[in-house]
């Protein structure tokens, strides 16, 4: 298992500023598996529709699903509403 | 201004600051002896949303990302508009009344500037990793939803 660290942003931050992930594999789909896991287990699971439509970062790059993660930290980014 | 991070490109400055953004003398970070306009634009919070009463927004920010699609904004706009831009949002608790971001643009003839700044707030809101926390008059709070970055 990886142990992931997750960074919260926007409306994630409402379950705290980040949480860490046990993930089989270092994929970002495998991660927002757990990240969905970890919101209901939080009883938050109205954050999934949000999640659904929300993107990852590892350093100052987006991630897609396919991809895999090379350090230990992510990012979960909700929709984003500047300006 | 007391940016906290910020990027330049041969034409364009873009940055991030805490708190409200100034709205005096932007005129300076893009004056040009060539140009004969310049355009201004600034977002301000405003005092109400989707029928609910407002007193302040508090903005998320990731600073990395952030940086990064405003440079990229700054420099796409720049590749199709002859101007000079400058591009600062807030991070933090910014009142009504206040601006939260701040744009300004000169150019040689003003339709360049206008264009330059109007397609510089739209594609602030839709590319760029920031989220606001609306405050109410009685501190009751909530995100805003926005545009998904997702695209797979």
């Amino acid at each position: 298992m990886n142990q992931i660290h997750v960074h919260c942003l926007g409306v994630f931050r409402e379950i705290g500023d980040g949480f860490d992930v046990e993930v089989p594999s270092r994929s970002v789909a495998a991660i927002r598996g757990a990240v969905s896991d970890h919101l209901m287990h939080m009883g938050r699971s109205d954050l999934n529709d949000v999640l659904k439509r929300s993107v990852f970062a590892e350093g100052d790059e987006l991630i897609k699903d396919y991809m895999v993660v090379e350090g230990s930290a992510v990012s979960v980014l909700p929709p984003v509403a500047g300006g | 201004m007391k940016l906290f991070t910020e990027n330049r490109g041969e034409k364009w400055c873009c940055g991030l600051l805490d708190g409200p953004c100034q709205t005096s003398e932007l005129d300076a970070y893009v004056a040009d002896p060539a140009h004969g306009a310049i355009a201004q634009f600034f977002g301000v919070v405003r005092n109400h949303n989707e029928g609910l009463e407002a007193s302040a927004v508090d903005y998320d920010v990731h600073p990395e990302l952030a940086l990064k699609a405003m440079s990229e904004i700054c420099s796409d706009i720049c590749s199709v508009y002859p101007v000079r831009l400058l591009l600062i949002h807030s991070r933090g608790l910014v009142h009504v009344g206040e601006a939260s971001v701040v744009i300004a643009a000169s150019s040689a003839h003003r339709k360049d500037a206008l264009g330059a700044v109007s397609d510089a707030i739209d594609q602030l809101k839709v590319r760029v990793p920031i989220w606001k926390k609306e405050i109410g008059p009685a501190d009751e709070q909530r995100w805003l939803d926005g545009h998904s970055l997702r695209k797979d």
